[in-house]
């Protein structure tokens, strides 16, 4: 019998059921030392803070989607949830109301959310399916709403700063950098919604249910519930994606966000969340979605000939077919 | 053979009398009864689609019966969910079902009855006194773990048999009800569950086996009731009929 020891792998060890977190974090390491060696300036803080920066959309929707994941399930429909909460979260601090716009737009995606795994739960139909259709249907409904027109407001209010203002604290002691508060709310979120997955009894419930829900109902564990709470929280995420989408640009529209939601995916995916559910960490999907945007960046500074810089999107299937490889090949080895 | 309700009814540990459970027009059991007593093993026979699922899933809670009344120590009892099911102390032991694979020993012995503090709104788990219980309440009835954080995965299906054993007695189950509990094992790990199974029953727990396959369950039976297309065959006392006998009463090559 292998007595706990009290190194320090045994002691982080309960906070990563499961996962893979060493591979991500492997995998950003070399893409980061790649292109630092490869392609000149690649390794400034202004690129890094860039990178950074470019991640946080994807960043936010991805830890939502990555605790949706570990429950088993995943949600399309996270990028129309992100246009809905930008456009009430804009309205209202155009208003006058940025309190009651903040909690609108949190609350409002998170019901949404919630609707998703309501339906999953009645109809048995795949979240597939079901967050296809919400996807459209949403993104309708906000077109109806908003008659399809731009939201954008000129004015920056103090609350903006709050959420996406410059991290001065830190730009300050290094030259060319520009770090933001979102990354701060990005760590704080994943950190919260980490422990929730790893040390609370909800979390050891949502890998039960994402890993085999007729054992989870064998024992008692209320898997509907956990699903639909599952998508709520992944509502929730796409809410603060659109609050920071907002603060930020000050622009908002009915699009926006199209096609954020399988990035985000991909993400979790590439940070090591098991698709088919019951395994992987919040912090993966995070340096997932980070991987994905230093490719971007990288990509674009290495400026290929004939190829146009935006068209980093084959590097992203590579990275998310390698990353279902490697985590595959690791999780077999244990 | 056994007159069922002469012999065991309602003062039986559990006592499931005249079940019927129709699905719209198709009727998956028919007018069954069938009990068991503490400190027995009961074994379960019949071929695949016979009932016996359904049978125990009505007593499980996945189910409800369209006819019938289940008695539980002497008392009518209506159950609803497998956690009704526990928490009057029936405790089922799936072959597939039992355990998660990608969670580790710990977690998934103490699934659904985690020991928390509240701390705020969240309710926290206390790994490390989970990991402690389960791995000295395993040692306490002979079953040895390397590791309370392995992954249940990567442990054998005698092991995983056991520690799913083990959680049923340690949570102070009366009735263990194991779904072919020893279909997929070697010689050497089958033998190890059924002297699980033995000290279960040494405990006066009560234990349902079900199987198809009468040569699984022929050693340590106390006494087997057979089901054939939704019907009770029969209930026999150990001794009374051989392996043969009731493996043509399961496939209806014999009538009872």
């Amino acid at each position: 019998m292998i007595k706990t020891s009290a190194s320090w792998l045994s002691k982080i060890k309960p906070w990563l059921p499961g996962s893979t977190i060493a591979a991500p974090v492997a995998v950003l390491l070399v893409v980061l030392v790649l292109f630092s060696v490869f392609v000149p300036k690649f390794f400034s803080f202004r690129s890094i803070s860039g990178i950074i920066n470019a991640a946080t959309l994807t960043g936010a929707l991805a830890i939502g989607i990555g605790f949706l994941m570990v429950a088993g399930e995943f949600d399309l429909s996270v990028g129309s949830n992100l246009a809905i909460s930008g456009y009430i979260y804009g309205t209202l601090t155009a208003a006058g109301q940025p309190f009651l716009g903040l909690l609108l737009a949190l609350v409002v995606p998170s019901i949404l959310g919630a609707v998703n795994g309501i339906i999953l739960v009645w109809t048995g139909i795949p979240s597939f399916i079901v967050t296809l259709g919400t996807k459209y249907f949403y993104r309708g409904m906000l077109w109806v709403i908003t008659t399809g027109s731009m939201l954008q407001t000129v004015d920056t209010l103090p609350i903006d700063k709050i959420f996406t203002g410059r991290l001065d604290v830190f730009n300050n002691l290094v030259s060319d950098a520009n770090f933001r508060n979102s990354a701060l709310w990005l760590i704080l979120l994943a950190f919260l919604f980490q422990i929730i997955l790893s040390k609370t009894k909800f979390g050891n419930h949502v890998f039960a249910v994402g890993s085999n829900p007729g054992a989870a109902l064998g024992q008692g564990v209320r898997v509907a519930r956990v699903k639909i709470i599952s998508f709520a929280i992944s509502g929730f995420m796409a809410g603060v994606a659109g609050i920071l989408l907002f603060s930020q640009f000050h622009t908002v529209r009915v699009s926006s966000g199209d096609g954020m939601d399988l990035y985000a995916i991909a993400a979790a995916v590439v940070g090591g969340v098991l698709i088919t559910g019951g395994a992987g960490n919040i912090w993966g999907a995070l340096v997932g979605a980070l991987i994905i945007s230093t490719l971007r960046t990288g990509v674009v500074l290495l400026d290929i000939p004939f190829i146009p810089a935006d068209n980093f999107e084959a590097i992203v299937g590579v990275t998310i077919v390698g990353a279902a490889i490697l985590n595959m090949y690791i999780s077999k080895r244990k | 053979m056994i007159d069922t309700k002469a012999e065991q009814g309602r003062n039986s540990l559990v006592w499931m009398e005249n079940i019927t459970k129709k699905f719209g027009t198709i009727c998956a059991l028919k007018d069954v009864s069938f009990g068991v007593e503490k400190g027995e093993v009961r074994a379960l026979l019949g071929d695949n689609g016979a009932g016996k699922s359904t049978l125990i899933k009505v007593l499980m809670g996945i189910h409800q019966p369209t006819e019938g009344q289940i008695y539980f120590e002497g008392y009518p009892v209506n159950i609803h969910s497998p956690k009704e099911a526990r928490e009057i102390g029936i405790e089922a032991v799936y072959q597939d079902l039992a355990l998660v694979n990608l969670m580790s020993i710990t977690r998934n012995f103490f699934l659904g009855r985690e020991i928390v503090r509240n701390i705020g709104p969240f309710r926290f788990m206390d790994l490390r006194k989970m990991a402690t219980i389960c791995r000295t309440s395993l040692h306490d009835i002979g079953i040895e773990i390397r590791s309370a954080n392995e992954r249940v995965g990567s442990l054998s299906g005698g092991e995983r048999q056991s520690i799913a054993i083990g959680r049923g007695v340690y949570f102070g189950a009366k009735v263990l009800i194991l779904d072919e509990p020893t279909s997929a094992l070697s010689v050497a790990e089958t033998r190890k569950v059924l002297s699980y199974i033995e000290n279960a029953r040494d405990r006066q727990l009560a234990t349902i086996f079900i199987t198809h396959n009468v040569h699984h369950v022929y050693m340590v039976a106390d006494s087997y009731t057979i089901i054939r297309q939704g019907h009770n065959v029969g209930t026999y006392r150990k001794g009374e009929l051989s392996e043969e006998d009731i493996a043509d009463l399961i496939t209806g090559d014999r009538e009872s």
